[in-house]
């Protein structure tokens, strides 16, 4: 178990003043069997209207309002996490656990993934687990990290096919895989130790359970890990989306930073 | 029939009509085209009893429908019990993940019900279809029976006819129903919408605003009608005829301009009813009718009514060696395609896309349904002085509050084209009004 100090950054800047800005926020942990969320701590800007709810996933969301013009939207969630408590989260409402094994627009196979797929060796892999860890071995040697080569729209199967990329296609070209084993797989977005961008990884379903690993760093998610969301693919966990009136040009950034204690 | 003093009237009736605008509007090459929805001045008659058997069925269905809306966007018991295999669920484009875990105000998904029926030369009534999304149509026969009713008085005096001037009555009553506090709305997507004549006069009808997008605002998790003045008043009910795609951009399309940014999601909380719910595509499906009649058995504990036209599913092997072996009399529908798109009939086809079609068949056999063509009855229309027999299905409209209940009437679409199974007024089809009998 580890106790990490966290904060989440995002800003955009304007060019021009917007304004009738609608946004939903998706980037605050919560706790589960696995972390322990504490001094939780949010500050958004403007916030003239501010609601917090859920999406389909139990993902927490803030809704908010922005009407009157603004150049600057700031969101900032910081706060203490237990992690590590266990190794696996409960899969709970069970009854969702099936929508995980259909592919979606990002992790449908081609041919890349099909024959990426066939060269897989399950031998005495008996358990979805142990199933998901070769794909896992199999992933971290295929695929190589490398920034810029692809993009939040590259598919698993366009990733796979440059060969490189970032956590997001490690994690859809991995989900894309299970799913083809017939295990129910999710994309998670979280915070890793350090100091950086936020980070993707995967959860498959074993037996009622949720277990994660990290098909980037080739680990079983452990106590760097703070998990934000999760959900079908990358389009399910938007940390941020928003729709203004204005005819601005964005400028966004982002920091998160994750410290022992 | 040929006497009866109204069918003299059909040109002042239709000219009525054109008069009061009751248009629709398609898109043709790009631009917009209002029509007129030309009218046959003889009803479809419905006798008392036979009304009395299509409701108590049609009632059934609709709330086998609800019923299995809320359990598949929660429990799932169905799949569990394997009723309906899981990936005819999943794999539909009208199953909608945003939807999961979501209680309707009242449980409600299904609030208005269009149900296409024909009646077969066997005698028997058949659902072809069921609307649940945005079903439109009911103003037509609305409108119809007031002017009729203006040029005619005595018909209406001589013949036991229900009267079906109480639709608004009925839909105002399932607006307030599960209206969670504040205004009930229509909304519209606007002038250029196909249906905005039936917006516009359901609207006038209920005596309720008549809204687009603009006119509406998401704050503080409610949701408000902000007048010309900027008052703002808390909206409880929305009869949206915008589709679930268009509904909220920051949940569905995001280049939707005609939606409300965060309705959908305070939908969610229950601070706001929508009419229909989203998410009612997965049980209007064409891959899921085949299943709504287990779904009455499971469900109700009851036998359907109604039936469905008879239907298989080469995904099933007894179904799929039927259709090989029936190829030619059946009717093909590609699941995935609406409006009459992706439909095939078995003996129209070249030995060579006969052959590319099984191949594709049984690649992919939850793509189709495979149907027995029904021979539906004709029903006369008035052509000049002349009557001619023409095809001509039935719309019912089932409007849900605390229970089911069927509106006395109907929109009853012919085909103008002798030769044509095809009733859609966007061929050019035409509409009566349908009477149901009091006595």
């Amino acid at each position: 178990m580890e106790n990490l100090n966290f904060r989440y950054y995002l800003k955009i800047e304007f060019s021009e003043p917007v304004k009738n800005h609608r946004f939903t926020v998706k980037c605050i942990p919560q706790s589960d069997e696995r972390q322990f969320i504490e001094e939780k701590s949010i500050q958004i800007f403007p916030n003239e209207s501010l609601c917090e709810g859920n999406d389909s996933f139990g993902n927490c969301c803030i809704f908010g309002n922005a009407d009157l013009p603004h150049q600057l939207f700031e969101v900032e969630v910081s706060g203490h996490a237990k992690v590590g408590l266990a190794s696996y989260t409960k899969a709970r409402p069970n009854y969702q656990i099936s929508i995980f094994r259909y592919q979606t627009e990002y992790t449908k196979p081609g041919n890349q993934l099909n024959q990426f797929f066939s060269e897989i060796d399950f031998d005495r892999c008996d358990t979805n687990l142990e199933k998901s860890k070769k794909i896992m071995q199999n992933v971290y040697k295929k695929f190589s990290y490398k920034k810029s080569i692809t993009n939040i729209s590259t598919t698993a199967e366009q990733a796979l096919e440059l060969g490189q990329g970032v956590c997001q296609d490690y994690s859809h070209i991995m989900i894309a895989l299970c799913r083809m084993a017939n295990i129910p797989a999710r994309y998670v977005v979280g915070m890793l130790v350090g100091e950086g961008l936020s980070h993707a990884w995967v959860e498959i379903e074993d037996n009622g359970y949720w277990y994660g690993l990290d098909p980037t760093n080739m680990l079983i998610v452990n106590d760097h890990h703070i998990k934000i969301s999760h959900g079908r693919d990358y389009k399910d966990c938007t940390i941020n989306q928003g729709l203004f009136i204005g005819n601005a040009v964005q400028q966004q950034t982002i920091s998160v930073r994750v410290d022992r204690t | 029939m040929k006497n009866i003093d109204l069918l003299k009237r059909t040109d002042t009736v239709n000219e009525l009509l054109a008069r009061y605008g009751v248009k629709f509007g398609i898109y043709k090459n790009h631009t917009f085209k209002e029509q007129l929805f030309p009218f046959d001045a003889i009803p479809r008659i419905i006798q008392k009893d036979e009304f009395a058997y299509l409701e108590r069925g049609l009632k059934q269905r609709v709330k086998a429908l609800n019923l299995f809306l809320t359990d598949i966007y929660n429990e799932k018991q169905i799949l569990k019990d394997q009723i309906i295999p899981e990936e005819f669920i999943y794999a539909s484009s009208g199953y909608l993940i945003q939807c999961e875990n979501i209680h309707p105000p009242k449980d409600v998904f299904s609030h208005i019900s269009g149900i296409d029926l024909v009646l077969g030369k066997d005698g028997n009534w058949y659902i072809l279809e069921d609307n649940l999304r945005v079903p439109s149509g009911a103003s037509y026969p609305m409108i119809a029976r007031e002017l009729c009713r203006r040029s005619s008085p005595q018909t209406f005096h001589d013949y036991p006819i229900e009267d079906n001037r109480n639709y608004a009555q009925i839909l105002k009553h399932a607006l307030d129903y599960v209206n969670t506090g504040g205004l009930s709305v229509v909304l519209t997507p606007g002038r250029y919408n196909a249906a905005y004549f039936e917006h516009s006069y359901l609207a006038e009808c209920m005596k309720v605003p008549l809204v687009s997008n603009t006119d509406l605002v998401v704050e503080n998790d409610h949701l408000y009608f902000v007048d010309y003045s900027g008052k703002k008043e808390q909206v409880g009910a929305v009869y949206r005829r915008i589709s679930d795609e268009y509904l909220d951009p920051m949940n569905f399309n995001k280049e939707s301009v005609i939606g409300i940014p965060h309705i959908f999601d305070i939908f969610r909380k229950g601070n706001v009813a929508l009419l229909n719910a989203p998410g009612n595509g997965i049980a209007d499906d064409k891959g899921i009718y085949y299943f709504v009649p287990r779904m009455i058995r499971y469900y109700l504990g009851e036998e359907p009514i109604l039936s469905n036209a008879p239907t298989y599913l080469p995904f099933y092997e007894d179904d799929r060696n039927y259709v090989l072996e029936n190829f030619d009399k059946l009717v093909l529908k590609d699941v995935a395609e609406a409006g009459g798109y992706g439909v095939v009939f078995g003996n129209t086809m070249t030995k060579k896309q006969k052959e590319d079609f099984i191949a594709l068949l049984k690649r992919e056999p939850r793509r189709f349904i495979a149907q027995e063509v029904i021979d539906f009855c004709d029903i006369d229309i008035l052509e000049g002085n002349e009557l001619v027999p023409r095809k001509a299905d039935l719309r019912a409209f089932v409007v849900s509050a605390e229970e089911p209940v069927v509106w006395k009437s109907g929109l009853t679409r012919f085909s103008r084209n002798p030769d044509s199974f095809i009733v859609n007024s966007s061929q050019g089809g035409g509409f009566k009004d349908t009477w149901v009998l009091s006595r």
